[in-house]
């Protein structure tokens, strides 16, 4: 038996270490359950590990607009040296983070008032659901080009209407400016994707008991106090994992910014993922890209983690 | 410091002196810039002469049979394959460009109907970033036509085959030297050149006289731009001059660039006679004096449009035929275009894009105190190598589509609103006849051309022009920099990529 075979060879050899003879143990007495998740395997080792790799390796070179990729240079951590060094590191960072932090935070408050509000049965409902799904369901390429014209700082629709009713005396500059550029496009990207966080918590308000809501009004709760104590720690888990998802989403986000703005003007809307496109494509500088992508999947891996603990948090606790 | 920056008044005038020399010896060359390399060539057309009565008086006078010129090259029943990239019409184009390309198509079938032909219309803006990611995949076309900028880049990286007129039926003396110099890396050809246009200044007449300017004489100089921009907005409350400056967008360069020529500074020295692209000249007094001019403009005057750090040349069409904007720097098509977009208006939207159409006006592009200067532009075709190509480099249907496009007719035809032909041997035909006949303002941009300034010869050139050079413009407009820390940061970008090299 191999198994018999396999333990004999781990007992005998006393390089092998307690904790590593017993992975491999339990990888040989389970042999066939690998064999079936094998072909999975490799294809995330070519589709994920290779570039994962490819990625890294080349954030240790650099690669001048006049070499090909194969005579690119090695440099070691001189790109990650060069970018955590720059002040324009420090300017997209800045702007990664208001964006995330405002586009995960509004468009989770907005589903969340969203879900509550259509939680109740009234006249309507489905409708005003199927509306409020649509900016989820639009292209982000098509809406981007739609929300660029509205915004137009010469021609754009808001900016007539805030002449016509004069609330301003010209169009308002939203994206030729320095300090409207950034909040702008927040604005089109809560629109965009409120509705997914109003999904997921429409979901979770699924699972509030109805009885301990109404033991709740029962006992003399009101509205706030029984949302507080009883709505929301339900939808504890299901909110952590719609801001997590929409962090890491707002994290990765690039159809937005670029098309509306490119990152301009003069970097203000530049986030890592519009700074790493264009450091590549625009710039060729794929070294430096390479590590301002490894820089950020590093950050998403984090992310990553805290999401798995939570998924696994609220497995645990329906186990408990 | 750079070197440049050392020139004086007295540099200024003698340069001044050497240019105006040269306009009236040279009577004109492609570009001043390569005046001597003009004389080593023997060409069919004597650029010597160059002037628009010139032109009218050569074009008409040869008959070419495209079909009988290629078989030459390629035998008419060759079957192969092809894949081309390119930039072609688009929606912002005028209706006959798109019918010619059609017509182009069409006939490319017609003569050799067993290369099976895989063709990208790709987007300006899009196109060189396209092709960095799939050369790298190995995936690129077995043809492309490139922007005059972006050659020298894939050139320096070998991804190019050498290759000259001469390899699809043609001389090379029959091709403005400009536009070979400008796709020559390290002494070798890459590319034919199937295209070449200057721009020009364009304005509306109507809003110059309602705003009390001559309408009949445009701005003559740069500085006289801002005045009349302030003016014109001042009295209208409408945008004067049209400019632009997005990022990572071609439309940036060619519109500023001919103002920071002219004021004397450049990226390089690439302005000089014998450029040697060692110089950065962005922080030069000339370069500095015009972006304090678009500064004025944008910031001080708020005479321009307020989203010119967003616009491209496209979004300028639309309030120029609404009567919203009286200048712009444009090709001979937008008068095309703007015919086209007067016919398609309705109400009285259509009364004001006909006066629009009525009162357009084209000109020389404004001189500065150092020179009038333009954007020697067009594109180039090229070859890519075998190993980068996806599926393979078939020799025999390249050559033949090469020899198609680049013919004294098609070369015509492809460039009818917009361009000039490459091969000069196109200024002869009928079709160079029938565009000087009906497109007007043709003979002014093809005027501009002995003025035109090629960008510099080096790998990085795209970089200098569609993101330092925009990047120096929106640091300065936005206030995030002052006009010299915008113009000293871009000049450091540029000494970095240099010394990075």
């Amino acid at each position: 038996m191999s198994t018999v075979t396999g333990q004999a060879a781990f007992a005998g050899d006393p390089a092998v270490s307690p904790r590593r003879a017993g992975l491999l143990r339990r990888i040989v007495n389970h042999r066939a359950d690998y064999l079936y998740v094998l072909p999975a395997i490799v294809v995330m080792l070519v589709v994920i590990g290779y570039p994962i790799y490819y990625t890294i390796e080349l954030s240790l070179f650099k690669t001048p607009p006049n070499l090909q990729m194969k005579d690119k240079i090695f440099v070691g951590l001189d790109n990650y040296v060069t970018i955590l060094r720059s002040a324009s590191f420090r300017d997209v960072t800045l702007n990664t983070l208001i964006w995330t932090a405002g586009s995960t935070l509004f468009a989770f408050l907005l589903g969340l008032g969203a879900a509550l509000s259509l939680h109740r049965e009234f006249m309507g409902r489905g409708v005003l659901r199927a509306l409020l799904l649509i900016p989820y369901v639009v292209s982000a390429v098509a809406a981007s080009y739609v929300w660029k014209w509205l915004y137009h700082s010469d021609f754009g629709v808001i900016g007539a209407l805030a002449v016509q009713f004069q609330l301003s005396d010209r169009p308002i500059n939203f994206l030729d400016n320095l300090h409207s550029v950034l909040p702008s496009l927040i604005v089109v990207n809560i629109w965009k994707e409120f509705s997914f966080a109003m999904i997921m918590l429409m979901a979770g308000l699924q699972t509030v008991p109805d009885q301990l809501l109404r033991a709740a009004q029962v006992d003399g709760a009101n509205a706030w106090q029984r949302f507080w104590h009883v709505t929301f720690p339900h939808l504890k888990s299901v909110s952590m994992v719609t801001v997590l998802l929409l962090m890491v989403a707002n994290f990765n986000s690039f159809i937005i910014p670029w098309i509306m703005t490119g990152g301009g003007p003069a970097g203000a809307s530049d986030i890592w993922i519009t700074q790493i496109y264009n450091l590549a494509f625009g710039r060729q500088r794929y070294g430096v890209a390479s590590a301002y992508s490894v820089i950020l999947f590093i950050v998403m891996m984090t992310l990553g983690y805290f999401y798995v603990r939570a998924l696994t948090r609220g497995d645990e606790a329906r186990a408990g | 410091m750079t070197k440049i920056d050392g020139r004086d008044a007295t540099a200024f005038r003698l340069q001044r002196r050497e240019l105006v020399a040269y306009s009236i010896a040279a009577l004109m060359s492609t570009t001043m810039v390569f005046t001597a390399t003009t004389a080593s060539y023997a060409q069919s057309i004597d650029l010597s002469k160059w002037s628009p009565e010139y032109v009218k008086s050569i074009a008409g006078t040869e008959e070419f049979d495209t079909a009988a010129e290629c078989a030459k090259v390629t035998p008419l029943d060759y079957k192969g394959k092809l894949s081309y990239w390119w930039t072609g019409p688009n929606d912002a184009s005028p209706d006959i460009e798109r019918k010619i390309n059609d017509d182009f198509w069409a006939a490319w079938k017609a003569t050799y109907p067993n290369i099976e032909t895989d063709a990208q219309n790709i987007d300006y803006n899009v196109l060189l970033d396209k092709l960095r990611t799939a050369l790298l995949g190995n995936a690129g076309p077995m043809v492309l036509r490139l922007q005059i900028l972006g050659g020298i880049e894939f050139s320096s990286k070998g991804y190019f085959q050498p290759l000259k007129p001469e390899d699809v039926g043609y001389a090379s003396a029959d091709f403005w030297p400009g536009a070979l110099k400008s796709d020559t890396y390290e002494g070798v050809l890459y590319g034919i050149p199937t295209n070449n246009e200057t721009m020009a200044f364009i304005w509306n007449a109507k809003i110059f006289n309602d705003a009390g300017l001559d309408g009949e004489h445009p701005p003559a100089t740069w500085d006289e731009v801002v005045k009349d921009s302030k003016i014109i907005h001042d009295k209208l409350g409408i945008a004067g001059y049209g400019m632009v400056a997005k990022q990572n967008a071609g439309n940036t360069p060619f519109r500023f660039m001919p103002q920071m020529w002219a004021y004397g500074g450049g990226t390089l020295d690439e302005s000089t006679d014998a450029p040697t692209y060692e110089t950065v000249m962005l922080n030069s007094a000339g370069a500095k004096a015009a972006l304090q001019a678009s500064y004025d403009m944008y910031v001080r005057d708020k005479s321009v449009p307020v989203s010119a750090l967003t616009n491209t040349q496209n979004e300028n069409q639309q309030p120029f035929i609404a009567g919203q904007l009286a200048m712009m720097i444009a090709h001979p098509s937008e008068y095309a275009k703007m015919k086209d977009l007067a016919s398609k208006a309705t109400g009285a939207d259509k009364a004001v894009a006909d006066a629009v159409v009525e009162n357009m006006r084209y000109g020389l592009i404004p001189e500065g105190p150092a020179r009038r200067a333009v954007v020697f532009g067009g594109s180039n075709m090229h070859f890519i190598k075998n190993e980068y190509v996806d599926g393979g480099f078939d020799a025999g249907a390249a050559k033949a589509f090469a020899c198609f496009w680049n013919s004294p007719e098609w070369s015509t035809k492809l460039a009818w609103t917009g361009s000039n032909p490459g091969n000069l041997r196109g200024f002869k035909t009928k079709w160079m006849k029938e565009r000087l006949d009906t497109i007007k303002f043709l003979d002014v941009t093809t005027s501009m051309l002995p003025n035109g300034i090629p960008f510099p010869v080096v790998p990085y050139a795209t970089e200098i022009m569609n993101h330092i050079v925009p990047d120096m413009l929106q640091n300065a407009l936005t206030e995030k920099m002052t006009v010299d820390e915008a113009a000293e940061d871009a000049a450091k970008k540029v000494q970095d990529l240099m010394a990075g090299m």
